[in-house]
């Protein structure tokens, strides 16, 4: 983040912002995380105690059937939702502690959101889409238009620029959703099913994107039941009925060379993809 | 975000759906176009009625018999005899011992006659009376001198005309003063011309004819002595009411009456002044009032279609909270959408307003009211931040995470 993002109001105390270069501690440390409903008199625990350390440049993927808490942790983690009890840090900030404003401003600046749907605002081209978080935090129309620029040249998608997202493949829409997460610089992008609503090929392309991504150091994190693409992550972890069952790193697969194969055994249907 | 980026987001979701927010717009437009045309409406009949009063005369006072015009308090059967207005109130009136407070009487015989000049005819009413009665009523002489004293006195046929009957009677150009005119069976010799005053909306105060009343008797009413109607006027309009009393004393003694049962009406032009204004002013707060209750519904149907387009973009306020968009922020976008709407209807419902206020409405030449038109603005503005607060409130309090899920 440039230091006029970071400048601005001061004076409230609120979390500390940091250059990503110099992160010391995890970029999510959360620890015996409840999240309880009340459903028609019962209760029903969405997650049942999860702890976890994810630390700068990781890409982990988290997996799991539907049901098995993974939505929530994913929501938790992007500060939309709050746990019923446990502690959560995001890049060193305490969430409990910080009011709307303030996770507005976390949400704005730490996390870059991909959603399985793209979510881009139909009303507005390409190029609108990304400078959006841009204007949110308060940087200067030129300032909002060159990083956004930029951000759409490393999706590869600046002759695109100007086209709104009826007018773009699901593949382009996402990777405009992608440059919109890391316009902001964040400390974290988070992926809900980024591959859900694409083609094989869209697919390869979107998780292509994510391997580089990583490779310039981001921090990724991932939710899929897809194995296939949870081949693309360093570290998986696998959630059932609520708690964390599996965690293991892994060689990734790159999107290149004999990885094809990957992309023709996606053809297979999505509810196989499901297993434990 | 900035103000004006809000602006322009506000002004791309209209036009995204132009017809709903044209037809949005067209609630906030009739409800500020009848606000400016209906106090116009108001204004103008108002301002008609006080200039037909106006016309009436300075400070004057009409004393008519109730036995003639009928609907009287003293119309009980027993009143019907000598309730006449003769010579002699006049000169008792006159009086200023008698009542101190009133600057002249003029008795006034009314009649309608056709006035005759070279072939050429035209009806017109003769009014007899004396020359007080030209100050009284405000009629001013444009040529040739006002009937005198002295004609009234010698029963002279002489006449002041108005300006219709002069040019009705004779030809463009030429000099109407010094001919004599045929009224009736009488021959009058024309010495004024009296100055136009308009119509009083009830009369043609300009096709007249205003003679010695000595010599509308002669030749006209016959020997009657008594007279139409008595036009008093006061010394000045703060003892107007002071003169009234006198004037209904002096005619209560003569008649051997009460002034509550005198066989005559006094009308006061101050107070038939206060009660015209008085009820124009009723009617145009009514106006107001229909007015308000249009822009009312107006301001339901902005309220309405916002509470439609917060529903209809959740997934879009998702979107923007989850990218950091701020409660503050979606809120502002919201009511700034909402006032947008409402000050683009208040500016083409200002437009039509002065439009439509050009033209006669039932009759009544609308006068616009300035005031009006920053009120009927103001009016909007207001409309668009009560219609917008709730809808923009529900937006911004939307949980981002429901909001998303919304399909």
């Amino acid at each position: 983040m440039t230091s006029a993002t970071l400048n601005r109001r001061r004076s409230r105390p609120g979390p500390p912002e940091l250059d990503g270069a110099h992160r010391q501690w995890p970029v999510i440390a959360l620890s015996d995380i409840v999240k309880r409903y009340q459903m028609g008199g019962n209760e029903v625990f969405a997650t049942r105690g999860v702890s976890m350390l994810v630390q700068p440049g990781e890409f982990v993927a988290i997996m799991g059937a539907s049901g098995s808490g993974k939505s929530t942790l994913m929501n938790i983690i992007g500060c939309l939702d709050v746990p019923t009890s446990g502690h959560y840090r995001l890049d060193g900030v305490n969430i409990r502690d910080l009011d709307d404003r303030d996770i507005s401003r976390i949400r704005n600046r730490k996390i870059g959101f991909v959603f399985q749907n793209f979510n881009l605002l139909s009303r507005m081209s390409a190029l609108q889409n990304v400078e959006l978080p841009l204007a949110y935090a308060g940087i200067k129309p030129k300032e909002r238009r060159r990083r956004a620029e930029i951000a759409l040249d490393s999706v590869t998608l600046a002759d695109r620029k100007q086209h709104f997202p009826s007018e773009l493949s699901g593949g382009q829409q996402q990777r405009v959703a992608v440059a919109r997460a890391i316009v902001t610089n964040p400390a974290l992008i988070l992926a809900d099913e980024p591959t859900g609503n694409l083609d094989t090929a869209s697919s390869v392309d979107v998780m292509s994107m994510f391997t580089k991504l990583h490779g310039q150091g981001r921090t990724v994190v991932m939710i899929t039941h897809e194995e296939d693409i949870a081949a693309y992550a360093t570290r998986v972890i696998r959630l059932r009925d609520g708690v964390i069952t599996q965690d293991y790193h892994q060689e990734p697969i790159d999107a290149h060379g004999e990885h094809v194969l990957h992309a023709e055994e996606a053809i297979r249907p999505r509810a196989q993809g499901e297993g434990r | 975000m900035s103000t004006w980026g809000n602006v322009v987001m506000a002004l791309r979701g209209i036009s995204s759906n132009w017809l709903r927010s044209m037809l949005t717009m067209l609630g906030v437009l009739i409800g500020v176009a009848a606000v400016i045309v209906l106090l116009a409406v108001g204004t103008g009949s108002s301002q008609a009625v006080e200039s037909q009063i106006d016309k009436l005369g300075t400070n004057t006072l009409t004393v008519f018999g109730t036995g003639r015009f009928g609907g009287g308090t003293s119309e009980t059967g027993t009143q019907t005899r000598n309730a006449d207005l003769t010579i002699n109130d006049v000169n008792l009136i006159s009086n200023s011992n008698n009542a101190p407070d009133v600057q002249s009487v003029s008795p006034v015989i009314t009649t309608s006659e056709t006035a005759t000049y070279d072939g050429a005819t035209y009806s017109t009413s003769v009014v007899g009376t004396n020359p007080a009665y030209l100050t009284a009523s405000n009629y001013t002489i444009s040529a040739g001198r006002a009937i005198t004293a002295a004609d009234v006195k010698s029963h002279a046929e002489v006449v002041d005309i108005g300006s219709d009957v002069a040019s009705n009677l004779f030809p463009t150009g030429s000099n109407p003063l010094g001919q004599e005119i045929q009224i009736g069976s009488a021959e009058f010799e024309v010495v004024g011309l009296l100055a136009s005053k308009g119509s009083s909306g009830l009369t043609d105060q300009d096709a007249v004819a205003i003679a010695p009343y000595t010599a509308v008797q002669d030749q006209l009413t016959g020997e009657s002595e008594s007279f139409t109607e008595l036009l008093v006027q006061g010394k000045s309009s703060a003892t107007l009411t002071l003169a009234q009393s006198e004037v209904e004393s002096i005619l209560a003694a003569q008649n051997d009456t009460t002034v509550a049962d005198l066989p005559f009406s006094v009308l006061n032009q101050a107070s038939l002044l206060s009660t015209a204004t008085s009820s124009s002013k009723t009617f145009t707060s009514l106006l107001g009032w229909v007015a308000a209750v249009s822009l009312l519904v107006g301001a339901i149907g902005v309220m309405n279609i916002m509470l439609v387009t917060v529903t209809e973009r959740t997934r879009e306020i998702g979107i923007r909270k989850a990218i950091g968009a701020p409660k503050s922020v979606v809120l502002g976008q919201f009511l700034i959408e909402a006032v947008v709407i409402s000050l683009l209807g208040g500016l083409v419902g200002v437009l039509a307003g002065l439009v439509v206020v050009r033209f006669k409405i039932a009759g009544v030449q609308p006068v616009l009211a300035t005031y009006s038109i920053p009120l009927a603005f103001g009016v909007a503005l207001l409309v668009g931040i009560v219609a917008g607060l709730y809808p923009a409130y529900r937006a911004a309090s939307l949980r981002p995470i429901d909001a998303l899920r919304f399909e």
